[in-house]
């Protein structure tokens, strides 16, 4: 009952920071959008190899779930929604070729005989840039040798304390990113370019699959703290309670126990009495 | 008075530095770019170097490695790979700056 109080404390202390660490992201995801829908419209729908859609061959799926456990349902229900798709996919006729982040999603598809083509672990608990990078990197390496020509994503959605949602999202090809809502939709812009606008966007679409793929870490880093502190939350409760009703058993075992010895020291000493 | 605009200077971890400027110097893959406010509008690639932000009360100067440069509107914006604010001058900024550009070097 301490270890799971002491786990549901931690993870508590840990929630704030990494729901900071996802609004500090924010600013820095949302500009990119920005400039890239700037530049894109301002070149006239520049073609692009992560943009391009082509047939699939080989489905990418990244699952991004926890190293740990003792969070509730978090892993598991993140990967039982991607083994859904793995399995559409495969019955279509598409090979799945698995990237996945965290030891619990490791280990779920190893025992299940699926091929993982790349595994990641110890990122989950406080995700930087690096394996965001790191991640994407090999991730559009992947997509570039045409060793997957599709790559769905599968995280956890942190929408508040209670509430996280499992959530599947297209990261290659690269799906338009839309605007806030509410932004009128740009008059192109006659940038002056240094140096020119392909070269400018051969840098930006990597950087937004990078900072895409870090701001889904973040959210499942926060989700899966949130999830933790949950569970041991519930955990303490239950523990607590069951303390109580063993207590109770057990002072009752100990009354009986108590009631029987006075009743025979009161017999003993009564047949003595008798006798003399 | 030079005229002010808005400057966001932003990481993929943080808003580093955000509010009003009158003058920005900047390193771009093409060589350095002095911006004022109504300058045209500007989409430029960010070398590793230090970033000179200057308004009326004070002065600035960010260590910055890769990312983006965009000028619109009298709204610029600094989307860089890493970020420091420098305490120093110019060249302590620079210093950070290879700093940041060893730290990724290293990381890779």
């Amino acid at each position: 009952m301490k270890i799971t109080r002491a786990m549901e404390l931690i993870a508590a202390s840990r929630i704030p920071k990494a729901t900071a660490r996802v609004s500090a992201s924010k600013p820095y995801s949302a500009k990119l959008v920005e400039v890239i829908r700037n530049v894109s419209a301002a070149s006239g729908g520049a073609s692009h190899m992560l943009l391009e859609r082509r047939e699939v061959k080989n489905a990418g799926v990244l699952i991004v779930a926890s190293d740990r456990g003792l969070a509730g349902a978090y892993a598991s229900s993140i990967i039982r929604e991607a083994e859904r798709h793995i399995i559409a996919v495969e019955k279509s006729g598409t090979p799945a070729r698995l990237f996945v982040v965290g030891k619990k999603a490791q280990s779920y598809f190893h025992y299940r005989k699926y091929h993982i083509e790349r595994a990641f672990l110890g990122v989950t608990d406080t995700p930087g840039y690096g394996d965001a990078r790191a991640i994407a990197n090999i991730l559009m390496d992947a997509y570039a040798s045409n060793t997957v020509d599709s790559v769905d994503t599968f995280y956890t959605q942190y929408k508040s304390p209670m509430t996280q949602v499992p959530l599947q999202f297209q990261l290659l090809p690269i799906v338009a990113p839309e605007g806030a809502e509410g932004s009128e939709p740009l008059a192109s812009v006659d940038y002056s370019y240094e140096p020119s606008p392909t070269a400018i966007l051969d840098r930006l679409l990597p950087r937004y699959v990078e900072s895409t793929v870090f701001s889904m870490l973040l959210e499942a880093s926060a989700s899966e703290h949130s999830a933790r502190r949950r569970a041991m939350k519930a955990a303490t409760e239950n523990a607590d309670e069951l303390i109580r009703i063993l207590t109770r058993i057990a002072n009752r075992a100990r009354q009986a126990e108590i009631t029987t010895e006075i009743s025979e020291i009161v017999g003993g000493a009564e047949a003595l009495s008798q006798q003399t | 008075m030079a005229k002010a605009f808005n400057v966001d200077v932003v990481s993929p971890e943080a808003t580093v530095w955000s509010g009003e400027a009158t003058f920005v110097v900047a390193r771009t893959t093409e060589g350095e770019i002095g911006i004022m406010a109504d300058h045209e509008p500007v989409m430029a690639a960010l070398a590793t170097g230090a970033v000179k932000i200057e308004s009326d009360s004070e002065k600035v100067t960010i260590g910055v490695h890769g990312g983006f440069l965009q000028i619109l509107n009298n709204q610029v914006t600094l989307l860089t790979d890493r970020a420091e604010l420098s305490t120093g001058d110019a060249d302590d900024a620079r210093k950070i700056a290879e700093g940041l550009r060893e730290l990724e070097e290293g990381a890779e």
